[in-house]
C-alpha cells in the first residue's frame, strides 16, 4: 500500500441510507457527507441506530437501499476486510483485541493483516507512550486494565493505516480523566495521519470539545445536524436524547 | 509519562520462523528413522507405524483447531490420499514413492477446495457434524463405487514402492517409508502453522476484530482445509503402504475420534502434541490389549477429563510446568541481584 493513497483523504458520502430488519425499519434515509480528513460527530439516544450505521457503512451489514461512497468508490455491501484495505476502518464500542497475546502481538497483527510493516507502528509511538501502551509493550492484553484494553483496540485500527475511521463510542466504559485520551486520538488521527473521522458518542462534553459538526440521530432518522452549541440546543433534540418527562431525567441521575 | 518527541518503542525481537517445539518435535519424528535400522522386532516395527500413521492423520485435526474448528473429516482424506496411491500403484503400475506422496497430498488437497467453499462458513457443532457426515458419505462412496474402488474388498495387491528405483518392501523399509511421510507432514505443518500464526491466532480469538483490520479470513480457512486435507492424505498413504490395500475399514468415521483424541490429549496448542498424543495413546491401546471396539469410548473420556485437567493437553501442562519453574528461578535470580547489589 502507498502512502500516497493514505495521506490523501477521501470523503465518506452516505446516500439515502434505508435498513430493516424484516418489517422493523431501524434506519430510514439517512444522508451525510464526512469531508475528506474531517470529524463529524453522530448523537442520539440509545436505539436510535447509531451502531447499525457503523455496520452498514464498514460493509458488515448490507443496507436495504441507498449507498455509501469512500471517495469515488461504493463501499457498502463490501467484505468488511475490502473496505478496511480501502482505507475505511471500524472500532468497536466493546473492548477488542486478541486476548493472550501481548501488547506487541495485538499490534504487529494489525499491521500483518493491512499490510502494513513496522514502520507504522513507528509512527504511532507517541500516541502508544502517551496512553501507557509502550510500559505495557511485553504484557498480555487481556491482562490490562479497561482503560487501556480499549485504548489498544482503538490504537489497532490506526494501525491499519486508514483513510476514514469509524469510530463506535470510544469513550465508553473510560474514567473521567482517561476520556483525554480519546481528545488526543482523534487530533492524532486527523493531524498526523490526516485521516477521517466519523465519532459515535454519548459523552456531550467530548464532542462539544472535538466535532465541529454533528448529526442527530433518533429512532432511525436523521433529526438535526450542525455545529454543536446550535444542535443541542434545539427542543426536539434535547426532547429526544434526554427524554421529555421528568421521570426519565430522575432514572438517568441513579444510575 | 514519556514525552511524545522523545517516544520509542522497544526494540523488536526476533521472531525466527521455528520455535523449539517446532525443532524438538521434528527432530523426534527424524529420530523415528532410526528404529527400522536399529530394531527387529517386528512388534516394535508395527508400533513405530501405527503412531507415526496416528501422529501424521492428528496433524489434520490440529492446523484445523488453529482456527477452533474441530474437524471430524480427517479419515475421509485420508481416504482420498490412500485409494489415489493404491489406484496408482496397481492400476497404473506407479511405484515411485516421491510421485505418490506428491499425488496423495494434492488430490485431497484439491478435493478440499470445494468442500471447504461449502462448509468452511460454518462454526463449532454445526463444523464439526457436517464433516462427521463427509466421512460417512466417503464411506458409502467407497463400499459402491466398486468398478474404481473395489467396494467391499477394497483394492489388494498394492505393489511395493519405490524409492529411486530401489524397492522399499521389507518390514523396517515400510517403516522407513512410513516415517518419511511422517516427516513431510511434520515439516510442511510446522511450516505452514507458523508462517501464519497471527492470521490463525486473529481468526481463532477474534474473527469480527480481525476482518475489521483487514485480514480475509475464509481465504486462511480454505487454505488450511486444503492443507489439512494434504497432510491427512500422506497419513492415508503410509496405511494403504502398510496393509498394501486400500480398503474403507481403514477410513471408518469413528476413527476420527481417535485423531481428535491425540490432537487434545497430548496438546492442541502445539505440534509436539499431536505427536505426545498419538504416541502414549497408541502405546497404552496397546498395552491394556485392548481391542477397538472399547477404545472410543475409553478416549472420550479420556478427553473429558484432560479438557478438565488440563486443557492444553499434556504438552501444554508440561510447558505451564516448566514456565512456572523459570518464573521462579527468575525471581530468585532478581533476588540474588538484589542482594548482591546492596552487599
Amino acid at each position: 500500500m502507498s502512502t500516497s493513497t493514505h495521506t490523501q483523504g477521501a470523503a465518506l458520502h452516505v446516500q439515502s441510507i434505508s435498513k430493516a430488519f424484516g418489517g422493523l425499519k431501524v434506519f430510514d434515509d439517512v444522508s451525510f457527507v464526512v469531508p475528506a480528513g474531517g470529524l463529524v460527530g453522530v448523537i442520539g439516544p440509545n436505539g436510535a441506530g447509531k451502531t447499525t450505521m457503523i455496520n452498514i457503512i464498514s460493509g458488515r451489514l448490507r443496507a436495504s437501499s441507498g449507498q455509501v461512497l469512500l471517495g469515488d468508490t461504493r463501499v457498502d455491501g463490501r467484505p468488511v476486510y475490502t473496505n478496511c484495505a480501502g482505507g475505511l476502518v471500524r472500532s468497536f464500542q466493546q473492548t477488542a483485541t486478541f486476548s493472550g497475546y501481548t501488547v506487541e502481538d495485538n499490534l504487529i497483527s494489525a499491521c500483518r493483516f493491512s499490510g502494513g510493516n513496522r514502520s507504522v507502528l513507528e509512527r504511532l509511538a507517541p500516541l502508544l507512550a502517551q496512553f501507557g501502551l509502550i510500559e505495557n509493550w511485553h504484557r498480555n492484553a487481556d491482562v490490562l486494565p479497561y482503560g487501556l484494553q480499549k485504548m489498544l483496540g482503538l490504537t489497532l485500527a490506526l494501525a491499519t493505516q486508514p483513510r476514514m475511521l469509524l469510530l463506535d463510542e470510544p469513550a465508553a466504559g473510560l474514567e473521567k480523566n482517561e476520556r483525554s485520551n480519546i481528545d488526543a486520538y482523534v487530533r492524532f488521527a486527523q493531524q498526523e495521519l490526516g485521516c477521517g473521522v466519523l465519532l459515535v458518542e454519548h459523552d456531550m462534553d467530548l464532542v462539544k470539545r472535538l466535532c465541529p459538526y454533528v448529526i442527530v440521530l433518533d429512532g432511525g432518522r436523521l433529526i438535526a445536524e450542525g455545529a454543536p452549541a446550535e444542535v443541542l440546543a434545539r427542543k426536539d433534540v434535547i426532547d429526544a436524547y434526554l427524554g421529555g418527562s421528568d421521570e426519565e431525567d430522575d432514572d438517568a441521575q441513579h444510575s | 509519562m514519556t514525552s511524545p518527541s522523545a517516544a520509542r518503542l522497544p526494540e523488536e525481537r526476533r521472531q525466527p520462523l521455528f520455535s523449539g517445539v517446532e525443532w524438538i518435535t521434528l527432530a523426534l519424528v527424524a529420530m523415528s528413522f532410526a528404529i527400522p535400522l536399529l530394531v527387529t522386532n517386528p512388534q516394535v516395527l508395527s508400533q513405530t507405524n501405527l503412531i507415526l500413521i496416528g501422529a501424521t492423520a492428528a496433524l489434520g485435526v490440529f492446523i484445523m483447531l488453529r482456527m477452533d474448528l474441530m474437524s471430524f473429516a480427517v479419515p475421509c482424506f485420508m481416504a482420498l490420499g490412500g485409494y489415489t496411491v493404491a489406484i496408482l500403484g496397481i492400476q497404473l503400475g506407479i511405484t515411485d514413492v516421491i510421485l505418490l506422496g506428491i499425488a496423495a497430498f494434492l488430490v485431497p488437497a484439491i478435493c478440499a477446495i470445494p468442500l471447504g467453499a461449502l462448509i468452511l462458513r460454518l462454526k463449532g457443532v454445526y463444523f464439526v457434524l457436517v464433516t462427521f457426515v463427509l466421512t460417512e458419505i466417503v464411506q458409502l462412496l467407497l463400499f459402491e463405487g466398486e468398478p474404481l474402488t473395489g467396494g467391499a474388498n477394497g483394492l489388494v495387491g498394492m505393489p511395493a514402492v519405490t524409492f529411486f528405483g530401489v524397492e522399499l518392501f521389507s518390514n523396517a523399509q515400510v517403516v522407513l517409508t512410513t516415517c518419511g511421510l511422517a516427516l513431510v507432514g511434520f515439516l510442511v505443518t510446522a511450516i505452514f502453522t507458523r508462517r501464519f500464526r497471527y492470521e490463525f491466532a486473529a481468526i481463532e480469538k477474534n474473527d469480527v476484530l480481525a476482518e475489521s483490520l483487514g485480514l480475509a479470513g475464509w481465504k486462511y480457512k480454505a487454505i488450511a482445509f486444503s492443507v489439512s486435507a494434504g497432510v491427512s492424505g500422506l497419513a492415508g498413504f503410509a496405511i494403504v503402504n502398510v496393509l498394501m490395500t486400500a480398503h474403507p475399514s481403514s477410513f471408518a468415521s469413528m476413527s476420527s475420534v481417535n485423531y481428535i483424541t491425540y490432537t487434545i490429549v497430548g496438546g492442541k496448542g502445539q505440534i509436539l502434541g499431536p505427536l505426545v498424543g498419538a504416541g502414549l495413546l497408541v502405546s497404552a491401546t496397546d498395552y491394556f490389549a485392548l481391542r477397538g471396539e472399547f477404545s472410543p469410548g475409553l478416549f472420550g473420556l479420556l478427553i473429558i477429563v484432560v479438557t478438565l485437567v488440563a486443557g492444553g493437553g499434556l504438552v501444554g501442562l508440561a510447558t505451564n510446568l516448566l514456565r512456572r519453574r523459570e518464573r521462579k528461578a527468575g525471581v530468585a535470580v532478581k533476588e540474588l541481584s538484589r542482594v548482591e547489589a546492596r552487599s
